[in-house]
């Protein structure tokens, strides 16, 4: 029985041989020297190239002969005829014509397989490199029953290469990446060969590619840059795995793309090579920037899938694979999110929500095994950061219209306390919803960072904005700002909103450079339609007796920011009358804050009236402002920011009692400003928060006979239009419609039911009864004129947003409750 | 004109450090390594040899038992004829593994696949952990062939794959048969596509 070395395969001559010797075996024969370090005969060479290109029938006999000669060779150690005939087959396949190749390539492939199969480095190499010659011919003929399987695998295993010996070991591990290279030029455009981008071939060349890439990594004391290496260079593996990843990701078509990644995500698994991110975001950066761009979705597609797959891994893990996505978001920018946008958003916030079940129950199953594993509280933290910078990521490749839509899909799913969401009770429930409330803000904060909506209007629209400014919203106080930093990342659209990071009395606000441009016509509307609600919201964070500094300075900001991109004069006027009646609220006191909040409630109303009255550019109004400021600074300077936010705010024991030149005075105000030409006539009336929907719920009775009777005036003059709004049917599309429709319509609606239901509140009565009748016919002849310049309202279902105003509730429906339908579809 | 009537592709699979690669060498080199590393993803080594006058040729890739490479490793499974299962009779954790390596192997060989089970390092009997008895109970539940071998000793290892070529063979025959012509085994295409050169020339 055979024992070691190869055993009895004796060379040479089959039976079929006769006593004459074919032409094309002498031939052949004569292309070897007597002695093999003398070379291939190059005259007979040439003999043999001639007689194969006269005679092509005879090609696959000399490919034959070829190969057996290189067998026997192989097994007798006789490396230099080897070569020689290698180099042989080189040549006839250089010179033969595409058609006959196949006859020949058979042999070819047996001696090449014989060379990369021996144990020999140099004949593993010297085999490979014929392989890589004869993949760079382009066949046009397809050939049927080639089998790469072995090559495939040989390759990657040579790929893996660990001789002790390093020079030897990087270039047998170079040979085998080109040789699958070699098997992918060869094999990807054919279809009628071995489908290379089968598992079974993938599985092997990716990890292969990937285990030399990584090698890379680990060993990374060569050139800094590897991109850069020049040809000249030396080649190291690593690069060379590079390029044909590069290469191979780059032929992939829409259906192999999934073949092709998931070996990456199942290396990078086994490797565990998603904790120390670094290896896995380059792989995927090269991915992505390979791939075809159109393709980059699918990508993304997969590595949510592997998210979701890896649900009860190590949270280390999961923020790996976050990470990864986040990266290859940006590069894929528009293409990432594909077709199923919400999809991407609805995946990586369920993974928010698991983690934060996993940290509150210490579990990744409540029900089953506990403490399997243990969770670690720290790292399900880092997760869900990651899980937040991601959301950003992707929502910053967006187009306007797609983010706030997803905008509006994040604050659909923010727990808020209503008939339809039954908020969980117990300890363990508010705590689980606090922290979804919380997280959930915090990706819309990530979300609106960097924003560019150049029409707030259609961008945020009562869907959005009325669950936002919610009480329940209000209440906590770390919500409490999140809420405030969303709406001003929103509404900063000119980079201003750091400019009054500190709050400040700064004598002159031109040295802050502020970037301003003029309120846009849908700004305009928007305040129309908003201000009441973003006033109130401003006015009731003012009064929580939890606020501390960084709130005070996000009222400030948010007050600067509406100043500076959404005002006219009006809204202008609605600030200081607002402003003013912060101060009152420090000054009347009826909640019984704390000192330092009613100090800094006059430091903020200070501050923001600095920067108004410079803003306007009204001499008087500034050096009102100016006087009060330097009398408190005289007097009082506990009433300033500049003492107030401080980290050891210098505060007096008590802050009732003050003098009148230490206060911001309406009437002066009011005289000043209406000398420059400003309706003034407001300010006399004080600012008191207008009721929303959630309040008129309760309250609905004292203000409902109010607003009877402009129902009355209204069906009087569109008569056709149904007075009861249907709610429940509104979809989110006909309300888009509405909304962009019937803007203009619907703006002038609010804004005087605004007034109305104001004036009605808080004037005396005969200033009612004398307004009644003038303000209802102005008003009337108004709305005439727009219903005029705009479309006739649309008689159908669509049109009775623009009669809703009539209704002593407007009922707008709860997020959670509307379809998407059209989202899902872009 | 090919040196070889039958190819078989044997592939060796179980816990890192278990002595397959040393197995393999013992066999194709007739060595045993001094301070074997363990391997890098997978070994190739080719070894012909001849049972009845035929020459058979046998492509052995020896894998990585290291968990990180699983998933190059399992991408070998499929295209083997054979599997050598090993485990390291004194290592009892070696051992209790082997139900993970099977689940393996139903996911990702060949159905036709021949499974050996190989307790290796009989040289080292007094320091076993794993009785012959409970190992060729698990074999038969399993319907593998099941063997004891010493890597270093050189016991039972030719026998090991020469057993195995036999088997092979046989079954090659006996698929051969039943699928009449020379079609090749389910599982594997081209596993005895090679056949005497003689009878294609
Ligand atoms: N005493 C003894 N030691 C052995 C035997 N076979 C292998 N070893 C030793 O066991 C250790 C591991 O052997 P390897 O062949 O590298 O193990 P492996 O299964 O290939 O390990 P991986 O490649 O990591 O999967 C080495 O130190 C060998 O010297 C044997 O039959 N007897
Ligand atoms: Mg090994």
């Amino acid at each position: 029985m055979a024992r070691r070395g190869t055993s009895s395969s004796f060379p040479g001559v089959c039976g079929c041989c006769g006593a004459l010797r074919p032409r094309y075996k002498r031939l052949v024969d004569n292309i070897f020297p007597e002695d093999s370090e003398d070379g291939l005969v190059k005259s007979n060479m040439e003999k043999l190239t001639f007689y194969a290109l006269s005679a092509p029938e005879k090609l696959d006999r000399i490919g034959a002969y070829l190969s057996e000669r290189l067998s026997r060779d192989v097994a007798r150690h006789r490396y230099g005829y080897v070569c020689i005939a290698m180099e042989a087959l080189d040549q006839l396949l250089m010179a033969c014509h595409c058609q006959s190749i196949n006859l020949f390539v058979e042999s070819f492939l047996k001696m090449v397989a014989k060379l990369v199969e021996s144990e020999k480095p140099d004949l593993q190499i010297l085999g490979t490199n014929s392989f890589v010659k004869f993949a760079n011919i382009e066949e046009d003929t397809p050939s049927y029953h080639r089998s790469y399987d072995f090559f495939v695998s040989r390759f990657s295993e040579m790929c893996h290469n660990n001789d002790d010996d390093l020079d030897i070991r990087n270039k047998i591990r170079m040979a085998g990446i080109k040789g699958l290279q070699g098997v992918v030029r060869k094999t990807v455009n054919d279809e009628l060969q071995a489908n290379i981008w089968d598992p079974q071939h993938m599985d092997k060349i990716v990890p292969s590619l990937l285990y030399n890439l990584q090698y890379a990594e680990e060993a990374e004391s060569r050139s800094p840059s590897p991109l850069q290496a020049t040809e000249k260079e030396k080649e190291s593996p690593a690069e060379l795995a590079e390029r044909c990843l590069r290469e191979l990701l780059g032929r992939a078509a829409y259906g192999n793309i999934k073949n092709a990644i998931k070996p990456v995500l199942m290396h990078l698994d086994n490797h565990k090579l998603w904790e120390p991110q670094i290896f896995a975001i380059r792989c995927f950066k090269i991915i992505m920037y390979s791939i075809q761009p159109q393709h980059s979705h699918l990508v993304i597609q997969q590595l949510l899938g592997h998210l979701d797959a890896n649900s009860k891994s190590a949270a280390t893990v999961r923020a790996g694979i976050v990470e990864v996505l986040s990266e290859a978001a940006v590069i894929a920018a528009s293409g990432s999110v594909g077709p199923t946008v919400l999809e991407v958003f609805n995946t990586l916030l369920r993974q928010l929500r698991l983690s934060i079940d996993y940290e509150l129950t210490g579990s990744y199953d409540s029900a089953m095994n506990i403490g399997t594993k243990i969770i670690k509280e720290h790292e399900e933290r880092m997760f869900q950061e990651a899980v937040i910078k991601t959301i950003g990521s992707f929502a910053s490749t967006l187009p306007t219209y797609q983010r706030s839509e997803v905008m509006l899909f994040i604050m659909s799913k923010v727990p808020l306390p209503s008939l339809q969401h039954a908020i969980e009770m117990g300890k363990t429930g508010v705590n689980r919803t606090r922290l979804i409330q919380i997280m959930l803000l915090k990706s819309l904060l990530q979300v609106s960072i960097g924003f560019q909506c150049n029409n707030l209007l259609s961008a945020l629209p009562s869907s959005f904005l009325d669950p936002l400014l919610c009480v329940s919203l209000m209440e906590d106080g770390e919500i409490r700002l999140f809420v405030l930093e969303i709406l001003i990342s929103l509404m900063d659209r000119h980079g201003n909103r750091h400019k009054f990071s500190t709050i400040s009395t700064i004598s002159d606000i031109s040295v802050l450079k502020l970037k301003v441009d003029k309120c846009s016509r849908q700004d305009t509307l928007f305040m129309k339609k908003h201000s009441q609600q973003l006033y109130r919201h401003i006015y009731l964070s003012c009064n929580e007796r939890t606020n501390i500094h960084p709130h005070y300075e996000a009222i400030y900001g948010m007050l600067a920011m509406i100043s500076i991109e959404l005002a006219n004069e009006e809204v202008v006027v609605d600030l200081i009358r607002l402003v003013l009646a912060v101060q009152e609220l420090a000054l009347t006191n009826e909640d019984n804050l704390p000192v330092y909040n009613r100090c800094a409630l006059y430091a903020i109303s200070a501050a923001y009236l600095n920067v108004i009255s410079q803003l306007t550019t009204v001499p008087a109004f500034c050096q009102h402002v100016h006087e009060v400021i330097e009398a408190r600074q005289k007097q009082a300077p506990y009433l300033l920011p500049e003492d107030v936010f401080l980290e050891k705010p210098r505060l007096p024991k008590s802050v009732d009692h003050l003098e009148r030149e230490v206060l911001f005075l309406q009437s002066k105000i009011s005289e000043v400003l209406g000398g420059s030409g400003y309706n003034s006539d407001r300010l006399s009336t004080p600012y008191i928060p207008q009721l929303t929907d959630e309040d008129r719920l309760s309250k609905r009775k004292s203000i409902g006979d109010t607003i009877s009777l402009q129902v009355e005036v209204e069906s009087r003059n569109s008569p056709e239009k149904e007075e009861k709004a249907p709610a429940e049917e509104i979809t989110f599309e006909t309300l888009k419609k509405a909304i962009v429709d019937n803007v203009a319509v619907e703006e002038q609606e609010r804004e005087r039911r605004r007034q109305v239901v104001e004036k009605f509140q808080k004037a005396p009565f005969e200033e009612i009864a004398a307004h009644c009748g003038a303000r209802a016919t102005l008003l009337q002849s108004k709305l005439n004129q727009i219903f005029d310049i705009t479309i006739r309202p649309p008689p159908s279902p669509s049109g009775t947003i623009t009669a809703a105003y009539g209704q002593p509730q407007h009922h707008s429906i709860p997020v959670y409750e509307m379809k998407f339908p059209d989202l899902c579809v872009y | 004109m090919e040196d070889y009537d039958f190819l078989f592709k044997i592939v060796l699979i179980g816990n890192a450090g278990v002595g397959k690669t040393c197995l393999v060498r013992r066999f194709t080199q007739g060595l045993f390594p001094p301070g074997q590393g363990a391997t890098i993803g997978v070994d190739f080594m080719i070894k012909t040899v001849e049972i009845k006058g035929e020459k058979i040729k046998l492509q052995i890739w020896d894998t990585a038992g290291q968990e990180r490479f699983r998933s190059i490793t399992q991408s070998y499974y499929r295209s083997a004829n054979a599997l050598i299962l090993t485990y390291d009779i004194s290592c009892e954790e070696s051992f209790r593994c082997l139900p993970e390596w099977l689940k393996e192997i139903e996911q990702y060989a060949s159905h036709q696949v021949v499974t050996v089970l190989v307790g290796n390092k009989i040289d080292l009997a007094q320091n076993r952990e794993v009785s012959q008895q409970r190992a060729q109970e698990f074999a038969e539940a399993h319907n593998m062939f099941y063997l004891e071998t010493s890597a270093k000793e050189s016991d039972n290892v030719e026998k090991l794959f020469l057993d195995l070529a036999c088997r092979l063979i046989s079954e090659a025959r006996q698929n051969a048969l039943v699928n009449n012509e020379a079609s090749p085994l389910p599982g594997e295409g081209t596993t005895i596509s090679y056949l005497n050169c003689c009878n294609l020339n």
